[in-house]
């Protein structure tokens, strides 16, 4: 298993070398540097698939030590690091099949061989932060996967504000792995191990809650929990589509990933108010992550804003667990655990999806703007039934994936509700209605996408003009949009796979209401004495849909079918302006959450009409604020800044004298203290 | 000859007194080539007497090129350098010669306080020596921050080097001469380019006057 690994990881370094030597020739290089890690990544997929079916105990992988006490490579694989390495290998081997198609539109624009180089080393680094044993390499591989994620961000560097992205993401996440350094420092200086264990009992109540914080700021700012979310709106769209969907299916999570390693694993959760704390966070991520997304009319940043609200979901499962593991409830904190990973792998598979059809969209129209888009499900009809599929996961919809992650999430609320004391119960009561509204928003967001996308008449000349993506393209979706539906039938082949994490976390299974794939016991899933089979209710749903149509077709069977245009009302054609626009679909939310988006409308004349009421053309603009950034984001910058330079005229004044009164101050001082420590001491 | 040594150590701190006592340009630079003078001789005598008793040399060696360095040359050099630039009689320090004293004696009980606990393997003579150079150092620090001409840094800063050489040498017995020698040459170029310094100073601001450099501040 060992040599099995570490090959995977030299057919990625091989695939970076080749791609970086033979630049020049784009098509070769990219289409072999693909190829490769596409082939790794199924290997990856197999290798994970079977160490969670087969081995219980953590693997050693990768041993490089250096002399140097602490600075060592050790890569371990347990059950956790393999469920999420399953997830990266999936989405890591459709993004690379996608690319081989997506990346010619960029032939001799960009430099293609450094871009697969980094794109290779990339899903590297992200292999090594998962399974590094050891805190400095996991610090190390963190930043590496950071710095190269923000070389692909600002990849098309000729656009001002791609840089400008990149400013911001790079600042964000240096942010964050300020506070992850200083918490690893305070580990080490307690338990004197660099090792990533457990190491509960060695810290006190006091130093693990500061701790806590620490890791909860550290990886929020990766996972974008909302107060920090401020660079994922920038980033998505800036990147290239093939990176927008391996940093939002994958990235973001390992600092999910973190948190649960080093919450729950290394801190031992034993606090209740820090799944509280988790939770509540998780259902304002979810809430106000998709309530921004569905004012958003670039698609792109649409999809960004969608990522903040599931990684809100994800979090309320894990806040659900750690509040359940830390009052001893185990059977709860299993199934809230299994509910996050599950929606968190569904995630991964569905955003994957909607990232990449993004990017086939801007392939085929070479527009972001949803306003520019329009009947694309008759030229782009196969990207659209895929765009669908995953439209219908990510909206929670029966017989999908995502509605079996959010059932369980919410089966776990209502036995937090049920077993818990009173504020609790008031807490998960909120909570409840928090997923339901960010359910039902999330819904009509995603109708928004694929309505003003996908129906009606084409609104520009390219998308009028343009044309099915190429196969491999469509490969590359369609590996993940279609597990979304297998995974929704047969939810069952996934959850036994995370049933091993709960399992040696909390010593309960839920193999129990798992009853396999057969159809004669009808409920597959039983959580909570409630169950829930998707394959019956679709195979009910169709015997149902074959019936009534049979039934129809009899009774209309001496009807007359009139085939004709849509009536217009006399106005002579239907055009594409008729139609809604995104703007408009939007504009009801716009007014219910006026307090949130703080829209502001500009209406002006350019041209007077045959009367003062009936004006020939005018323009309006419509803006919504960005509260976070525009209320303590750009305050803090402002304030820092200016700051920053009153004080650098008092420090550095220009005088000489000054300067050696510096020197002279601090000799001073030193010997002051080496007095008062002699006297003292 | 430990005695001797001694009362070298206090007059060199004395003669860093003298310095800070004095007003004119010309004074500074005798006073310190007289506090080299007094290097000079505690260290011919540690280099005689290590002569005698160990037969080394090197001590001896570095007593002849401190003399014909510091007692000889920078005094010439600074000299030469004062000739030619304008120079008008004004008030050169910030802070008055009275209360430089004071704060100087402020220093040196500082550094007496400060050291003369120190526990370890230090006999008092080293202890003595120690702090009454190690105030030299600070003197001559205080002594840059308190004029403003780009002399008085010059003189400053070769009075602290003299108070680290002090240092090394009375209470280590020298440091290896390859590192003596290696901060004799650098003190060399560093005067030699103060010294260039201060003339383009004194061409681009008629002065110098360092405080006008604050007007270089971007």
């Amino acid at each position: 298993m060992n040599d099995y690994f570490n090959l995977i990881l030299v057919i990625y370094i091989v695939a970076a070398f080749f791609s970086l030597i033979f630049s020049k020739k784009h098509q070769l290089t990219n289409l072999i540097a693909n190829i490769l890690s596409a082939t790794a990544s199924l290997s990856l997929l197999i290798l994970t698939a079977l160490h969670l079916i087969v081995s219980t105990s953590s693997v050693e992988l990768l041993r490089i030590t250096t002399s140097v006490p602490n600075i060592s490579l050790v890569l371990k694989i347990d059950n956790l690091s393999a469920f999420f390495l399953l997830c990266l290998a999936i989405l890591s081997m459709s993004v690379s099949i996608f690319s081989i198609g997506y990346m010619k539109h960029y032939f001799y624009r960009i430099n293609i061989g450094l871009f697969n180089c980094l794109y290779n080393i990339f899903i590297l680094s992200m292999i090594l932060v998962i399974t590094s044993s050891n805190l400095i390499s996991f610090l190390v591989c963190w930043e590496i996967m950071s710095l190269i994620s923000y070389a692909l961000v600002v990849y098309e560097h000729d656009q001002p504000e791609n840089s400008k992205a990149g400013l911001i993401y790079i600042i964000m996440t240096h942010l964050g792995t300020a506070f992850l350094i200083i918490a690893f420092m305070l580990i080490y200086v307690n338990t004197g191990s660099m090792e990533i264990a457990s190491a509960g009992q060695l810290l006190s109540p006091y130093l693990k809650n500061i701790l806590f914080f620490l890791f909860l700021i550290g990886f929020g700012v990766k996972a974008g929990i909302i107060p920090l979310h401020v660079w994922l709106p920038y980033a998505h769209p800036a990147a290239l589509s093939n990176i927008s969907a391996l940093m939002s299916g994958i990235m973001i999570k390992t600092a999910i990933y973190g948190l649960i390693r080093f919450i729950l694993v290394v801190l031992g959760a034993s606090t209740v108010w820090w799944g509280v704390v988790i939770l509540v966070l998780g259902a304002i991520s979810a809430v106000l992550g998709i309530a921004y997304a569905l004012i958003e009319n670039n698609y792109k940043r649409l999809l960004a804003y969608s990522s903040i609200e599931n990684i809100g979901i994800i979090l309320i499962g894990l806040g659900l667990s750690f509040i359940a593991f830390a009052n001893q409830q185990m059977t709860i904190a299993s199934i809230s655990l299994l509910a996050s990973l599950f929606h968190l792998f569904n995630h991964t598979l569905f955003k994957g999806a909607l990232f990449l059809g993004a990017g086939a969209i801007h392939y085929a129209t070479h527009t972001k703007n949803l306003e520019d888009l329009g009947g694309l499900m008759k030229r782009m009809p196969y990207t659209g039934l895929l765009l669908l599929f995953a439209s219908l996961a990510i909206s929670a919809l029966p017989p999908f994936n995502g509605f079996l992650s959010e059932w369980l999430t919410f089966q776990s609320l209502f036995q937090i509700l049920t077993a818990s004391n009173q504020g609790l119960k008031i807490l998960a009561l909120l909570i409840v209605a928090a997923l339901a509204m960010a359910g039902a928003m999330a819904a009509a967001c995603f109708i928004k996408f694929i309505g003003i996308a996908f129906l009606g008449l084409p609104r520009s000349e390219s998308a009028q003009n343009c044309r099915e993506v190429p196969i491999p393209m469509l490969a590359g979706i369609g590996l993940l949009a279609l597990p979304c539906l297998l995974f929704g039938l047969f939810p069952q082949i996934i959850l036994r796979l995370i049933d091993r994490i709960t399992q040696e976390y909390f010593a309960v299974s839920i193999s129990s209401g798992l009853k396999g794939i057969s159809l004669i016991t009808n409920n597959p899933l039983i959580i909570n004495e409630s169950g829930i089979s998707l394959l019956s209710a679709t195979i009910i749903g169709i015997i149902f849909f074959i019936v009534f149509y049979t039934i129809i077709r009899f009774i209309g069977r001496n009807t007359k079918e009139r085939i004709f245009e849509t009536w217009d009302c006399g106005f002579g054609g239907l055009n594409s302006r008729m139609q809604y626009t995104a703007t408009g679909f939007s504009k009801p939310l716009r007014i219910v959450f006026r307090f949130l988006y703080r829209p502001k409308r500009l209406l002006w004349y350019n041209k007077e009409g045959p009367s003062p009421y009936y004006h020939s053309d005018l323009n309006y603009v419509v803006t919504t604020e960005p509260v976070f950034e525009k209320y303590f984001y750009h305050p803090l910058a402002h304030s820092l800044k200016r700051w920053a330079r009153k004080s650098r005229f008092y420090i550095q004044t220009g005088s000489v004298h000054i300067y050696l009164l510096y020197i002279f101050l601090a000799l001073i001082a030193l010997l002051i203290y080496n007095w008062v420590c002699l006297t003292i001491c | 000859m430990q005695t001797f040594l001694d009362l070298l150590s206090v007059l060199i701190l004395i003669s860093a007194f003298i310095l800070t006592a004095t007003k004119r340009i010309n004074s500074y630079i005798k006073a310190f080539q007289l506090q080299s003078f007094l290097l000079f001789l505690a260290t011919f005598t540690l280099g005689i007497y290590n002569f005698t008793t160990k037969g080394f040399l090197d001590i001896f060696i570095l007593s002849i090129i401190i003399f014909v360095l510091k007692v000889i040359y920078i005094p010439r050099l600074l000299h030469n350098t004062y000739n030619r630039v304008a120079y008008k009689v004004e008030k050169d320090f910030f802070i008055n010669i009275p209360s430089s004293i004071l704060i100087c004696a402020a220093l040196v009980i500082l550094t007496y306080y400060s050291l003369y606990s120190l526990d370890g393997a230090l006999n008092i003579h080293i202890k003595f020596n120690l702090v009454n150079s190690l105030s030299v150092v600070l003197i001559g620090l205080f002594f840059m921050i308190s004029r403003k001409k780009a002399i008085g840094q010059i003189v400053g800063f070769l009075v602290l080097e003299n108070g680290m050489f002090t240092t090394a040498m009375l209470s280590a017995q020298g440091m290896p001469i390859i590192v003596d020698l290696g901060i004799l040459v650098d003190l060399l170029t560093a005067v030699m380019i103060m010294g260039m310094l201060v003339f383009k100073i004194n061409e681009s601001f008629d002065s110098i006057n360092i405080e006008r450099l604050r007007n270089l501040r971007g």
